[in-house]
């Protein structure tokens, strides 16, 4: 196929306004696939993002299409991840095409996200396509739809196409729009290889799969071939297009500028291909990679911990695993006084934390600890040396530091208007600022606000959902590293600091933090035979103190015997429910407590 | 040789909302079947038997006629060897106590009974769901004694809804006038699948641990003082009026249990019989396998058993195989009283046995 007939294009969607949908259509209406049984969204393979509603990966799919003018063309269609955790993996995707599909729902307009992967996808040059999605809904509003485009986006109203995924209206025009307006491939494919690893996988049976995007050249199966930044070699042993359904690896004779497809080249392992690397040939490599490439850097940490010290190896065995798929999660072992042997892990944000873990828990059936997230902050000491920690424990003592500066984030926030003042309530409490207030509508307003990393890593969404009763939308991009008064709280339980309570915090929250965890701890701290005292610390000095009282009663009254079994039963339970706490000293705490320490923010 | 034999009988004229034994409402044609049952089955397990204990429990024992409880009681004497029994224990409801049944039991060899007596407060009473009134029971209570019987218990119930301390220690009072040889004070507990632990589940009932402490406490210094010496956590009795029955279980002797429900532990096995009296006496009748429930109890987990119910006597356990780190921080703390020989729960540890034989395990 000539280049000029290919065209390649990436669907950007706010989180239920049809993403799937339409992709589906596309598939149909082009012949890819065969009216869908009832399997529904066959883009988002795992279980667990189905649930979330939310897509990480999904393999690029290549489209065959006649269009009206009679010509033949194929259409690569590229998935992006949704969530702005995966920024830099989006920036990726959007790179390997020319254009995207702009999907805004007719009913519930602009949200958060679209605006954040909008800003992207302009950063990449690509050309928009906007599409307003559900138009056959009795609330669609078509008119503010159009008018949010223009107002916030920028985009002119009359190029966006009417559709509705859901009921087949506008796939066709859709599918014109991609062939006539989105620009054609521009590479040769006889000039020295140039192809963007945007994504990978791994597959049990033949290893690393690279989704690919030739910019210049042409790869085919047994070239030697190398990747850049890693500046290891290989030989490509498959090289093909991804079809939806089974058996989905398609084989071709060669991949050439333009095209978008996978190389499979005996690769053991997914940390090996980083994402925006640049695949090159080993005999004759291009003079330079890519643009754009960064490794990426995780963003906010936490301690795992196995429960039973001795799930140790198991733990390490699943993390193993999950880095297989999943190279942007990093982990390293650490050990903590109170929990023990663990690992130190490094997401890129908080939904990436929080699918590690679920996936820990789930799919490796792992009984784990989290400790409260931390982002990283940069320290200078007073010698002028600069650490960075993303560990409270690595602080140095704070008569060395002379200042500690967090990250902060743009956060922009789509509301409707009766909830401004109690967010920006919030906001004032996470330490946010109000850049910038814009009407969407008449009733939606988006607040572009400036907060802390650290302030929205546990529980601002929730609070921001609940306070809008579910109708506020939100999304963000890193900033800078700015100075702060920064201190280390610590929770001490029975006169000795537990590590995995410690945080990092502003200095006008601390005391209040304190209080709130000493009484939290205080809450889920079960009675035992022995009082326990919880206290919390800000550089030694006690701000909140709490204790448990030693349990007063606890004694079955029959024990005859028919009850001597069931009686051993109980304290087997009991037994086995002091398994499930972390013992220090004497006091047990619950695996509840940490969980509940992470949620008190 | 198994020396101790508890015999149930499932049957009773109501039943009460907080009770977890396996029981069903009195059924006259289902009675003749069930003590025929019975005594099959001592046909078929009476060999090695040799009790020096019996137990009969419910339910309501006395919700047997005079007529059927001789019945029971002949037969079991004409296939078991009664040459060496010591104590023989009958449980009585107070309102189904008679005169006349009471002469029957005691000239059959019952020497020891144990009444519910549960409150004396008839408000109490009543939330209890129990049939009989607090004079019906100080009643009941003369008549057994005007019967000739010697060795009487009265169980008592607190922590009871509604129940104040102050009105627990009026019927721990009213209970020593009578001058009883045994107590048995329960603090209500609330066990699955009765009507109590629905209502607590709900929200109804919401127990209070340090109100229950404050009976435990109140029981031990009004019972002591009365010259009740307090040989189990639950149980208080007179010098040499201890059930040697629950002495056996607590101490991890083997026993035998006949009816429905009834648990037996023998050479290291411990079973349970069928928890249905219809389906109990088609078993026996048809010399069917009558066990719904099998566990082997081997020496290391009997131990252990002994460990958990020795604590709560007044002998206490054998230190050897504990941790000695932990028994000195449940010493240091008040819990336990530690000998070379022996480890007592001290008057605090009584009131939390349950999590210091939870450390001890």
């Amino acid at each position: 196929m000539a280049i000029k007939n290919t065209r390649n294009f990436c669907i950007i969607a706010h989180i239920d306004h049809g993403k799937t949908t339409l992709s589906d259509r596309l598939l149909e209406f082009t012949g890819t696939i065969q009216k869908r049984e009832a399997q529904e969204q066959l883009l988002d393979a795992m279980d667990l993002e189905r649930e979330r509603g939310i897509t990480i990966k999904a393999h690029p799919i290549a489209m065959e299409y006649t269009a009206k003018n009679g010509h033949h063309y194929r259409l690569n269609l590229s998935d992006t991840p949704g969530h702005v955790d995966f920024s830099y993996e989006v920036s990726r995707s959007l790179a390997a095409c020319e254009g995207a599909l702009l999907i805004i729902d007719a009913a519930q307009g602009v949200e958060a996200q679209t605006v954040a992967n909008v800003h992207l996808a302009e950063k990449q040059g690509l050309k928009l396509i906007p599409v307003i999605n559900k138009i056959d809904l009795p609330n669609a509003d078509v008119e503010t739809a159009k008018k949010q485009l223009e107002d916030i986006l920028a985009i002119p109203a009359e190029e966006a196409i009417l559709a509705s995924a859901k009921a087949g209206i506008g796939i066709e025009s859709i599918l014109e729009a991609i062939v006539e307006r989105i620009p054609p491939p521009s590479g040769k494919s006889d000039a020295k290889l140039q192809a963007l690893t945007f994504d990978s996988t791994f597959d049990t049976y033949r290893g690393v799969v690279i989704y690919t995007r030739i910019v210049q050249g042409t790869i085919r199966a047994g070239d030697p071939v190398k990747l850049m930044a890693t500046n290891t070699s290989y030989d490509v042993k498959e090289v093909g297009v991804f079809k939806p359904q089974q058996p989905k690896f398609f084989v071709r004779e060669k991949l050439q500028a333009g095209d978008i497809g996978y190389v499979i080249a005996n690769i053991k392992t997914s940390s090996e291909v980083k994402v925006g690397d640049t695949l090159t040939g080993a005999r004759n490599p291009a003079e330079s990679p890519l643009p754009g490439f960064q490794v990426v850097q995780p963003m906010v940490f936490s301690g795992i911990y196995p429960i039973n010290t001795a799930d140790f190896e198991k733990l390490k065995a699943a993390m193993g695993k999950l880095q297989l798929n999943d190279a942007a999660f990093h982990y390293m072992a650490e050990s903590s006084v109170a929990l023990g042997f663990g690992f130190r892990c490094g997401f890129l944000g908080l939904l990436h934390m929080e699918i590690i873990i679920e996936r820990l828990r789930r799919e490796f059936d792992m009984d784990i600890i989290a400790t409260y997230p931390s982002v990283i902050y940069e320290v200078l000491r007073t010698n002028g040396e600069l650490l960075k920690v993303d560990n409270p424990e690595q602080l140095p003592d704070f008569s060395l530091i002379e200042e500690i500066r967090e990250p902060m984030v743009i956060c922009y926030i789509m509301i409707p208007n009766e909830y401004i003042s109690p967010l920006m309530q919030l906001i004032m409490d996470k330490r946010g600022e109000i850049k910038h207030t814009e009407s969407l509508d008449t009733k939606r307003v988006m607040l572009t606000t400036e907060l802390p990393l650290n302030e929205i890593l546990v529980d601002f969404v929730d609070k921001m959902k609940s306070i809008t009763r579910g109708y506020g939308s939100m999304d963000y991009e890193h900033g800078e590293y700015r100075p702060n008064k920064l201190v280390k709280l610590d929770i001490l339980v029975n006169g000795e600091p537990v590590d995995a309570f410690s945080s990092i915090v502003h200095r006008d929250k601390a005391e209040s933090r304190g209080r709130a965890l000493a009484l939290k701890l205080k809450e889920v701290i079960p009675t035992q035979l022995y009082q326990v005292a919880i206290q919390a610390a800000i550089g030694g000095k006690i701000v909140a103190r709490e204790s448990v009282s030693a349990m007063r009663k606890n004694v079955t009254a029959k024990c005859y015997g028919g009850d001597i079994t069931r009686k051993r039963k109980l304290l087997e339970k009991q037994k086995e429910g002091k398994k499930r706490m972390k013992a220090f000293g004497t006091v047990n705490i619950p695996q509840e407590a940490f969980i509940e320490v992470l949620k008190t923010g | 040789m198994v020396r101790h034999l508890y015999v149930h009988i499932p049957f009773c004229p109501k039943v009460c909302p907080y009770c977890s034994f396996y029981k069903e409402a009195s059924d006259r044609n289902k009675t003749q079947a069930f003590l025929d049952a019975i005594l099959l089955e001592a046909d078929q397990s009476g060999e090695g038997l040799r009790p020096e204990t019996i137990f009969f429990g419910g339910g309501t024992p006395t919700a047997l006629s005079t007529l059927q409880l001789d019945f029971l009681i002949s037969g079991l004497r004409a296939r078991l060897d009664f040459s060496e029994l010591r104590e023989f224990t009958i449980e009585m409801n107070p309102a189904t106590v008679s005169r006349e049944k009471a002469a029957a039991l005691l000239e059959r060899g019952v020497n020891r009974v144990s009444m519910g007596v549960q409150s004396w407060d008839d408000a109490l009473l009543k939330t209890l769901g129990r049939v009989h009134s607090a004079s019906q029971a100080r009643r009941s209570y003369h008549i057994l004694r005007e019967a000739g019987c010697r060795n009487v218990n009265l169980d008592l119930i607190f922590g009871v809804p509604g129940q104040s301390v102050a009105l627990w220690r009026e019927s721990l009072l009213r209970t020593l006038e009578l001058a009883p040889d045994h107590i048995s004070a329960y603090c209500l507990t609330y066990e699955e699948d009765t009507e109590y632990f629905e209502r607590f589940r709900s929200g109804e009932f919401v127990p209070e641990e340090a109100r229950d402490a404050e009976f435990f406490e109140v029981t031990m210094d009004v019972l002591s003082a009365a010259g009740f010496e307090q040989y189990e956590i639950s149980n208080h009795a007179k010098p040499g009026r201890e059930c040697l029955h629950n002495l056996a279980y607590w101490n991890g002797a083997d026993y035998a249990g006949f009816g429905p429900s009834a648990f037996s532990t023998q050479a290291g096995l411990r079973r349970r019989n069928i928890a249905d009296t219809a389906e109990y006496i088609r078993r026996i009748q048809g010399g069917l396998a009558r066990h719904d429930f099998e566990e082997s109890v081997p020496d290391g987990l009997r131990a252990s058993e002994v460990v958990a119910f020795g604590l709560r006597t007044k002998q206490g356990i054998s230190p050897e195989g504990i941790d000695p780190k932990v028994v000195s921080a449940l010493t240091a703390n008040g819990y336990l009283e530690a000998s070379p020989d022996r480890l007592k729960l001290t008057r605090k540890g009584k009131l939390v046995a349950d999590a210091v034989a939870a450390e001890l395990l």
